[in-house]
């Protein structure tokens, strides 16, 4: 029977079924209530079963060999239920004056979003040449001090700050109970 | 060969920084180009399910409404439709009171306080005795032969704030420099004048109850440093200060 070579093939790391009315792996075979054949004779026993275990081998290497199966990306995917027609939301179409007054905002705003880039990267810049002065001067200053001044701090990164929120946290506030589930589906290969 | 000893005395300075908490108002052109962006983003959308579902029940009551002889299919059960949802989902919103982004310490103009100008950077200011004159500036201790200068500011901001002060200081090198020559009548050759070297560090735990405060400490802006510091020092601050 098959279940006498799942015990024998794997060691005991592997939780057998059935293992509930299963005392001990030793006390195995006269625990377990055998049902039909009488006991066959050993010989027979052993090359069935080492066949058995030549098969599932062969088997076990020809899925190895087989090429791993792509993990489909979910978002690339657009589900099914999203390609019928009635979803089309209906608007009026835009008028003359809305799409010259978006074009004229689209350019402001690469204009604003120029100057402000410049500005950063100003103020950065202003900010090394200032260091670079400093380390400088304590370079004139003493030595050692000046390497001690240009080692890597190595406590520095990874650096993690919680982002401003629009408002600040309430004090005292109890947050609604209750569980988040998670429910996306993992792939394994 | 030994170098000289230099005439110049050394101190370390802390510039010590409580970030921003909350965000800054958005400019003129952010706010439109916001509203554009979301009004696009609506126009290139699908329905949702709510929406659909939505539409749905308003067809329903509209053909219950022409259609009065279909009177056997009145409503027995109660069934939520969208628009209810919706508009619990309003008075919920509506009962939640956010945390104002004004603060009483603003209103008060409380500069000691750290709940004031919670969308902008503030530094501590401490009042120290320079020579013979009380001045106001950026917490700062003498260096002492055998420590760095980065543990030199770390001793002046314990010094001002207690050991229990948590704060990020942004690597070993300084970020500015003020040198000052003492006045002619304390100038010797040895002394020439005084450096300070400033480092800047990020306030991690945000109150500062625990903290023993010892003197008197501000918490400024940058565009406040002006009432505060001298001219030429505070040129040098504002150098390595971003707004």
């Amino acid at each position: 029977c098959s279940f006498s070579f799942i015990s024998s093939w794997l060691p005991q790391s592997v939780p057998l079924r059935g293992k509930h009315w299963q005392t001990s792996l030793l006390a195995f075979r006269a625990s377990l209530p055998m049902r039909a054949q009488p006991k066959k004779k050993k010989k027979v026993d052993v090359r069935k079963e080492q066949a058995q275990k030549d098969r599932m081998k062969k088997k076990i290497k020809k899925l190895e060999k087989a090429a791993p199966e792509m993990i489909p990306i979910e978002d690339f995917v657009t589900p099914l239920k999203y390609s019928d027609g009635n979803r089309v939301r209906s608007l009026p179409s835009l008028s003359f004056e809305e799409t010259e007054r978006r074009v004229l905002l689209m350019k402001k705003w690469s204009l604003f979003k120029l100057k402000q880039d410049k500005a950063e990267k100003n103020a950065i810049q202003a900010l090394v040449e200032a260091q670079q002065e400093a380390l400088e001067e304590l370079r004139l200053e003493s030595e050692e001090l000046y390497q001690a001044a240009i080692r890597r701090d190595k406590g520095l990164f990874p650096f993690e700050r919680d982002g401003p929120n629009y408002t600040p946290p309430l004090p005292g506030y109890d947050p609604p109970e209750g569980k988040c589930i998670d429910i996306t589906k993992v792939y394994t290969q | 060969t030994a170098a000289a000893p230099r005439p110049w005395r050394l101190f370390g300075a802390m510039c010590l920084l409580r970030l921003p908490r909350i965000t800054q108002p958005l400019e003129k052109e952010e706010e439109e180009m916001a509203a554009l962006m979301g009004q696009i983003e609506l126009e290139k959308s699908h329905y949702s399910d709510h929406e659909i579902r939505k539409l749905g029940e308003e067809e329903q009551l509209r053909k219950r409404r022409e259609s009065t002889s279909d009177d056997d299919r009145a409503p027995s059960k109660t069934v939520i439709m969208a628009r209810d949802l919706e508009e619990k989902w309003e008075q919920k919103l509506l009962r939640f009171e956010a945390a104002p982004r004004i603060t009483d310490a603003d209103k008060n103009n409380n500069r000691t306080s750290l709940n004031r100008r919670l969308d902008s950077n503030l530094m501590l200011l401490v009042k120290q005795k320079i020579g013979n004159q009380e001045l106001w500036l950026l917490p700062q201790v003498e260096w002492q032969p055998g420590e760095t200068l980065r543990s030199t500011a770390e001793r002046a901001m314990a010094m001002f704030l207690g050991d229990r002060i948590q704060a990020k200081i942004l690597g070993n090198a300084p970020y500015g420099i003020y040198k000052y020559k003492f006045p002619r009548a304390i100038r010797t050759e040895d002394n020439v004048g005084a450096k300070v070297f400033f480092f800047k560090a990020f306030l991690q735990s945000s109150d500062l109850s625990q903290a023993e405060l010892k003197e008197d400490c501000l918490w400024v802006t940058k565009d406040e440093l002006g009432d505060y510091l001298k001219s030429e020092y505070l040129k040098k601050v504002n150098r390595f200060l971003l707004d």
